[in-house]
């Protein structure tokens, strides 16, 4: 090592060092300290403090409201990630092969995501409305019971959920066919392509790395859903709208169950963790082959 | 005419404060401020700034600050929680819902009122509310408002069919079916209450449970010490949706969602607070004068009905910088002028019994005398630290047997199960 590289090194490691202590005191610290907790029994309320090892957890594993939150997670993910990309594609589609009026297309679009979550379930709080809610009346004589039927209400959630994000997809994806060079599109007219194919071969293909992004954030906020469901449905009715979020709200901030409570955080750690490596290997494989 | 009926309880009261205003001294000094708690009041006028205003002039040299809570109550519970247990200094008095009481105390965040009250001084209040703001024998929260759940009824349609107010549910089941086949209107409800997965759906089992002559904690701290008999009076509310008695979106309602269609007229039986009568009789109203409550009712050859209690108390926070005055404070807030200005100003029930008959108030709110009786005959929810816990735990197995995704039985032994687990952590 030269003597430049090493004055280079010690550099860097001073540059770095501000934003190592400050995610170290700011999300590694925290986070040893949710999974220390999560070790024991802990109730500030009744004085209780004493180590469980990993009782928490196979609570966890034979608790049925767990399971059912787990599912109920797994569920909204899977269907309101799904629903958002083929209608947030179809509406970034729809916008790019408009003539005119692009800008207040996306203006409206926009504003259903920069509403916060709140607003938007208080909004579809009064659609759901069962006797005056404008979704029932839309329906005619055919009143449903949107948030009190257990069969209805995590679809009413996904729903709302699909009206506030679809909106993110889209612009992403408006944002790449605006790059999208248009000599491929005149190169695929001269071979003769047509719509089906065009879209297939090129639109799509092009869209792949962007919508992985998507797919990624979109996938992380699912999984750590919370608001929607708190404010519309409070986890109810008989609890299948509770994801493991919400469940871990009632146990850390309801019920003060600290040790109980930060296993359930842990998990929900652990899961966006795992699905996270999993898209970034899929995006840095992309990547390479492309 | 209501904002005139204001300024006498006011001008009597602000003269009761110039005479108290002696007899507290405070040492010279800095000025000192008080930080209150509480939950924005509704109705014709909020007289908190009034009252505050009147504690600055009898303390001279203090200043009271109220701080309005976040809207919902499980955001000041937990606005509460990590305050008090990071030892903020924050607040000095505090609103608290009469449930989080013994939580609270038992947590060691409040101060112990005990000795600085006189022994009678709380025998005028309802003995359900004081008994709700103490905790192993101590005071521990000043009885603030007070409500109780009641059964609101259509007097017009009653009348119609000769009826009078149902006092088992199986007069009330009687009276729906007779009331609908004469009137031959699809949209209207039978009986409303509140069947939502939240803090209310306990409230209305727990009512069914006493109804059917049983309870969620046994004196001894059992759970559920009659499993078949709460079951039982599951299986009844259940019924009451499969029979379309009381609509299917039950299992959504919430006390405002219940209120707005029986204040629309579309109900004839309504369970709920107290609160709801200002607004039926407000103008405008589609059942104004229409409307009359009473008791819940009981089951036949069961036990009488009886509503929840619920409310408010104030309680002086052990991190308090000025215990002294905060106490003060809080018996200002409780006392009887207080109570009497709140009763007129806005649609909150007093905790002192005496102003269910006080003639001003009589003929502002003409139901007074009679919501003493049921205010009287309220039971309280389970009075333990850990009833949030308790709470949060049955709710989802209560709503699981309303919608039907679980068999009364089920419910009541997975909600033992549970309970069961989870008490043995905290012993």
């Amino acid at each position: 090592m030269t003597r430049r590289e090493a004055v280079n090194r010690r550099r860097g490691i001073l540059l770095m060092a501000p934003t190592v202590l400050a995610l170290g005191t700011l999300t590694v610290y925290p986070g040893v300290w949710v999974v220390w907790l999560s070790l024991q029994h802990r109730h500030p309320i009744f004085g209780v403090s004493r180590f469980a090892g990993l009782d928490n957890y196979t609570f966890l594993a034979v608790d049925s409201r767990f399971s059912s939150a787990a599912v109920t997670t797994f569920v909204f993910t899977v269907t309101s990630v799904a629903l958002e990309v083929v209608l947030g594609v179809t509406a970034a589609l729809a916008i790019h092969a408009q003539q005119g009026g692009r800008r207040v297309a996306l203006s409206l679009l926009l504003l259903a995501w920069a509403m916060p979550a709140v607003v938007t379930a208080k909004l579809f709080e009064w659609l759901y409305h069962p006797t005056a809610g404008l979704l029932n009346v839309a329906l005619g004589g055919h009143a449903l019971n949107w948030l009190g039927d257990p069969r209805l209400a995590l679809p009413a959630v996904v729903l709302a959920d699909v009206w506030r994000t679809m909106p993110f997809v889209a612009v992403l994806c408006y944002a790449r066919l605006l790059a999208i060079p248009a000599e491929l599109y005149e190169a695929a007219q001269v071979d003769g392509a047509g719509r089906l194919a065009t879209l297939v071969r090129i639109t799509l293909p092009m869209l792949g790395r962007i919508l992985l992004v998507a797919i990624l954030f979109r996938t992380l906020d699912a999984l750590r859903a919370f608001d929607l469901m708190f404010v519309l449905t409070g986890g109810g009715p008989a609890g299948t709208t509770e994801t493991i979020t919400v469940y871990a709200y009632r146990a850390l901030f309801q019920t003060l169950q600290l040790g109980f409570g930060s296993a359930l955080g842990v998990v929900v750690f652990a899961l966006v963790m795992a699905v996270a490596w999993a898209y970034l290997r899929l995006l840095r494989t992309s990547t390479v082959t492309a | 005419m209501r904002s005139r009926a204001w300024f006498a309880p006011l001008g009597a009261f602000l003269v009761w404060l110039l005479m108290l205003g002696g007899c507290v001294g405070r040492p010279e000094g800095e000025p000192v401020t008080l930080v209150f708690k509480y939950a924005r009041i509704l109705g014709s006028a909020d007289p908190l700034p009034g009252l505050l205003r009147a504690f600055e002039t009898a303390h001279p040299g203090v200043r009271v600050k109220g701080e309005a809570l976040p809207w919902t109550s499980d955001d000041q519970h937990q606005l509460y929680v990590i305050n008090l247990e990071g030892r903020s200094p924050g607040f000095d008095v505090l609103m608290l819902d009469c449930i989080w009481v013994p939580e609270f105390a038992r947590a060691g965040w409040l101060a112990d009122l005990t000795t600085h009250l006189t022994p009678d001084e709380l025998a005028p209040h309802f003995a359900s509310a004081v008994t709700a703001g103490m905790y192993n024998g101590r005071v521990w929260a000043l009885p603030w408002n007070m409500n109780v759940g009641l059964l609101y009824y259509r007097t017009d349609l009653l009348a119609r069919y000769g009826l009078r107010p149902p006092e088992t549910y199986e007069e009330l089941i009687a009276a729906v079916k007779q009331i609908r086949d004469g009137e031959r209107d699809p949209a209207l409800e039978g009986y409303l209450w509140q069947g939502k997965q939240y803090e209310g759906l306990v409230v209305n089992v727990l009512e069914a449970f006493w109804a059917n002559g049983t309870r969620l904690l046994g004196e001894d701290g059992t759970i559920l010490p009659e499993p078949a008999r709460a079951a039982d009076a599951l299986r009844f509310l259940r019924g009451l949706i499969e029979a379309r008695l009381s609509p299917a979106w039950t299992t959504a309602a919430d006390e405002e969602l219940s209120r707005r269609a029986f204040g629309d007229g579309h109900a004839i039986f309504l369970r709920n607070w107290p609160y709801a009568m200002d607004l039926f009789q407000a103008a405008g109203s589609a059942v104004r004068g229409k409307v009359a409550f009473a008791s819940l009712p009981g089951r036949a050859r069961g036990a009488a009905g009886a509503g929840s209690t619920g409310g408010a108390h104030l309680a002086v926070s052990r991190r308090s910088r000025h215990p002294e005055l905060a106490v003060a404070l809080a018996r200002h807030l409780t006392s009887r002028p207080a109570q009497r200005a709140i009763a007129l100003g806005a649609a909150l029930s007093p905790t002192r019994r005496d102003l269910y008959h006080d003639p001003e108030l009589v003929q502002a709110r003409p139901d007074m005398p009679r919501l003493d009786g049921l205010m009287l005959a309220g039971r309280p929810r389970p009075v333990t630290p850990a009833y949030l816990l308790v709470s949060s735990t049955v709710q989802p197995e209560f709503s699981a047997a309303l919608v039907g995704v679980k068999s009364p039985e089920r419910a009541i032994a997975d909600a033992r199960g549970r309970l069961n687990y989870f008490l043995e952590g905290i012993r």
